[in-house]
C-alpha cells in the first residue's frame, strides 16, 4: 500500500511539515480545552482574583491596575495551559498519538505553546477591552502593548510546559509544584510594590523574576513610564521563551526515556 | 523476503526492574505478526519502544532500514498505531478527528476529505460523522481509533488489543479489516492476550515471558513443537454425572479439564487412551455422545511455555471454589 502522505525532501520542506503541524496541535488544543473546568479556574479565574486580592483597597488608579491585570493574566493562563491540557491528554492516551505522530518533540512543545499563547493572549483582551472600552483608559503605546503581551504568553507558555513534564496524569499533581513555583515569582516581581519603592536587596530578587519585565513593559506601553529600559523587557522576552523552552523538552525528552 | 522490522538485544530496566531483556527477532514484510504474552511479560514496553513511544535502554530497533535511534522520522510517516485504548478526542466529531490526524500526517488537502470519507462508509461510521465522539459507544470509539491510525495508509501498522470488549460485529470488522490491509501490503504487528485471535490472523507469533523471547514461529509449528499437550475430548450421558476423577484415574491421564459438557483428557499417547475411556463408558453405563482426539491449541502452547501447566490454572481455581465453599482456610 503506497503511503498517501506527502513526502517532501529536504529540511525547508520539513520546516514547513512541522511549523504546520504545530499549528494543527495548536488549533485542535484551542477546540479540545477551551472551556475545560481546570482551564476556566487555573487560567480564567485565578489571575482576576489574585488582582482583586491584593488590590483592592490600595488605591491605585485604573491604568494601573490594568497594567497590572494584564501581566498577572499573561503570566497564569499562558503557564497554566501545558500543564492543564498534557495531564488530561495523557489519561486520554491521545499525548502518545502526538508522540507518535511524525514530528519532532519541539514541534508538538511549540504547539503547546501556541495554545498557551493564544488563550493567554484571549483573556487578556477581557481587561485590555474594559478598560479601554468601559473606564476609558488610554494605552500610551498600542503596538508595543501588543507585541508585549503575544511574547509574554508565549514565553509563559513555554514555562508552563517545564511543570507539564512531570509525569502524571493529574492536573492537580502538576498545579501543586507549579503554584510553588509561580506564586514566589509573582511576590518578587514588581508587580504588587513598584521596583521603584522596593529596598536595593529586593529589586535585585525582583530582577530574577521574569514576571517583572512584562510588568515593567505593560507599564510603558499604558502608562508610558517604567522602572527599566522597554526595549531590554522586549528583548528579555523571546529569550525567555527560548529560555524556557529548552529545559522543557530536556525534561519531556527523559520521561520517554524513563518511561514514564 | 524483506524485513520490516528487525529487532537486535533489545533492552529495557525501568529503574532496576528489568522488563524487557535482550529480545531479538525480525518482522517481514507483508506479514502478521502476534505478539503474545501473559500480562507484565513485556509486550506493551517493547511495542512502545518500537513505536518511538519510549526509549531502550539498549539495543538497536531498525524499521523499514532506518535506525528508530538516529533516524524516527521517515517511520513515523510510515507508520500507524493503534493502542490498547481508544485513544480518540471526545469534544471533537468523527469528521474532527480524522481531519486532524490527517493534518498531523500532511495528508495532502485533495486526499484528506475523499479517504475520511472512504474509512467512515468502511466503518459504518459515515452517517455519525457530525455527532461528537464523547457519544459514541465503545466500538464505534474502536472503529474511529483505527480509521484515524490508516487515514494515511501506514505501511506498518500496530495493534493493541484490537478486539476485546468489542460486540462480535465490531471484532468481525477489525478482523477482515486487518486481513484485508495485509493483503494490500501492510505490516501489522498485532500485540494481543487473544491467542485464539492470533492462530486465525498471524502469520508468526512470538511469545515473550518474563520480558525475553519463549518462542517465535507459525502458530502450526508451535503446536507441532509442543506434540506433548495432545488430548482427548468426551462428552458423556446422562449429562450431570461427573466423572472427573475417574477420568483421571485413567492411565496415561495427566490432566482433565471441564470444558462445558465435555472433558478434556490430556495425554502423552491419544490412541492409547481412546479405548480405555470407551471401555470405562461402557463400565459405568454412560452413552458416549462425542469422542475426538486432538492436538495442542495455540492456547496450549502459549500456557506451556509461559510455565503455566495446561489446565492446572482451571484445576487451581476450581481446588479454591471447593475450599472456599468449605470454609477451609490454611
Amino acid at each position: 500500500m503506497k503511503s498517501t502522505t506527502t513526502m517532501n525532501g529536504g529540511w525547508i520542506a520539513r520546516l514547513q511539515d512541522e511549523i504546520a503541524q504545530a499549528w494543527t496541535v495548536a488549533v485542535k488544543d484551542v477546540k479540545v480545552y477551551y472551556l475545560t473546568p481546570p482551564m476556566i479556574m487555573f487560567g480564567l479565574v485565578l489571575p482576576f482574583f489574585l488582582f482583586f486580592s491584593f488590590s483592592v483597597k490600595r488605591e491605585i488608579g485604573v491604568e494601573v491596575g490594568m497594567a497590572r491585570l494584564l501581566a498577572l493574566t499573561t503570566f497564569f493562563t499562558a503557564s497554566s495551559a501545558g500543564p492543564v491540557i498534557i495531564p488530561l491528554e495523557r489519561r486520554m492516551g491521545t499525548y502518545d498519538r502526538l508522540l507518535a505522530a511524525p514530528m519532532s518533540l519541539l514541534t508538538l512543545l511549540l504547539g503547546k505553546t501556541l495554545v498557551g499563547a493564544f488563550f493567554a493572549t484571549a483573556v487578556s483582551m477581557v481587561p485590555l477591552g474594559v478598560g479601554v472600552l468601559v473606564l476609558g483608559v488610554t494605552v500610551a503605546n498600542v503596538a508595543m502593548l501588543l507585541i508585549g503581551l503575544v511574547l509574554a504568553s508565549l514565553a509563559f507558555a513555554a514555562f508552563g510546559l517545564i511543570f507539564a513534564s512531570i509525569p502524571t496524569h493529574s492536573v492537580g499533581s502538576i498545579m501543586m509544584p507549579s503554584t510553588l513555583v509561580r506564586w514566589p515569582l509573582m511576590f518578587i516581581s514588581g508587580i504588587f510594590v513598584p521596583l521603584e519603592e522596593m529596598a536595593p536587596w529586593a529589586r535585585a530578587l525582583a530582577h530574577l523574576s521574569p514576571l517583572t519585565y512584562v510588568q515593567d513593559l505593560m507599564n510603558h506601553a499604558v502608562l508610558g513610564a517604567g522602572a527599566l529600559n522597554p526595549w531590554l523587557d522586549l528583548a528579555l522576552l523571546p529569550l525567555l521563551l527560548v529560555i524556557f523552552l529548552m529545559p522543557a523538552a530536556w525534561l519531556h525528552h527523559r520521561s520517554r526515556v524513563l518511561g514514564y | 523476503m524483506n524485513n520490516t522490522i528487525e529487532v537486535e538485544n533489545l533492552t529495557k530496566y525501568y529503574g532496576d526492574l528489568l522488563a524487557v531483556d535482550h529480545i531479538s527477532f525480525e518482522v517481514r514484510q507483508g506479514e502478521v505478526f502476534g505478539f503474545l504474552g501473559p500480562n507484565g511479560a513485556g509486550k506493551t514496553t517493547t511495542q512502545r519502544m518500537l513505536t518511538t513511544l519510549l526509549e531502550p535502554t539498549a539495543g538497536r530497533i531498525v524499521i523499514q532500514g532506518h535506525d528508530l535511534a538516529h533516524d524516527a522520522y521517515p517511520v513515523k510517516r510510515r507508520m500507524g498505531l493503534v493502542p490498547e485504548e481508544s485513544n480518540v478526542y471526545t469534544e471533537l466529531t468523527a469528521w474532527g478527528n480524522l481531519m486532524f490526524t490527517a493534518r498531523l500526517y500532511r495528508v495532502p488537502r485533495q486526499q484528506r476529505e475523499q479517504r475520511a470519507r472512504e474509512l467512515l462508509e468502511t466503518f459504518g461510521l459515515w452517517e455519525k460523522r457530525d455527532v461528537k465522539v464523547e457519544d459514541f459507544s465503545k466500538g464505534m470509539r474502536r472503529r474511529l481509533s483505527i480509521a484515524m491510525a490508516i487515514i494515511h495508509k501506514p505501511a506498518l501498522l500496530f495493534l493493541d488489543e484490537p478486539t476485546p470488549g468489542l460486540d462480535a460485529q465490531s471484532a468481525r470488522a477489525i478482523r477482515d479489516l486487518i486481513r484485508q490491509m495485509q493483503a494490500e501490503g501492510t505490516t501489522i504487528f498485532l500485540t494481543t492476550h487473544q491467542i485464539e485471535e492470533a492462530s486465525l490472523l498471524c502469520d508468526r507469533v512470538a511469545i515473550i515471558n518474563h520480558g525475553q523471547i519463549a518462542a517465535i514461529d507459525t502458530p502450526e509449528q508451535l503446536k507441532r513443537a509442543s506434540e506433548r499437550v495432545q488430548s482427548v475430548e468426551v462428552a458423556l450421558a446422562p449429562s450431570g454425572t461427573a466423572p472427573g476423577e475417574a477420568l483421571a484415574a485413567l492411565p496415561g491421564v495427566t490432566t482433565q479439564v471441564k470444558m462445558g459438557d465435555k472433558w478434556r483428557l490430556y495425554t502423552d499417547d491419544p490412541s492409547a487412551l481412546l479405548p480405555q475411556v470407551i471401555d470405562y463408558a461402557r463400565s459405568e453405563e454412560l452413552r458416549v455422545i462425542s469422542l475426538s482426539t486432538l492436538g495442542p491449541s495455540l492456547e496450549d502452547v502459549f500456557l506451556e511455555i509461559t510455565g503455566q501447566q495446561v489446565g492446572t490454572v482451571r484445576h487451581e481455581a476450581q481446588a479454591n471454589d471447593q475450599r472456599g465453599k468449605r470454609g477451609g482456610r490454611r
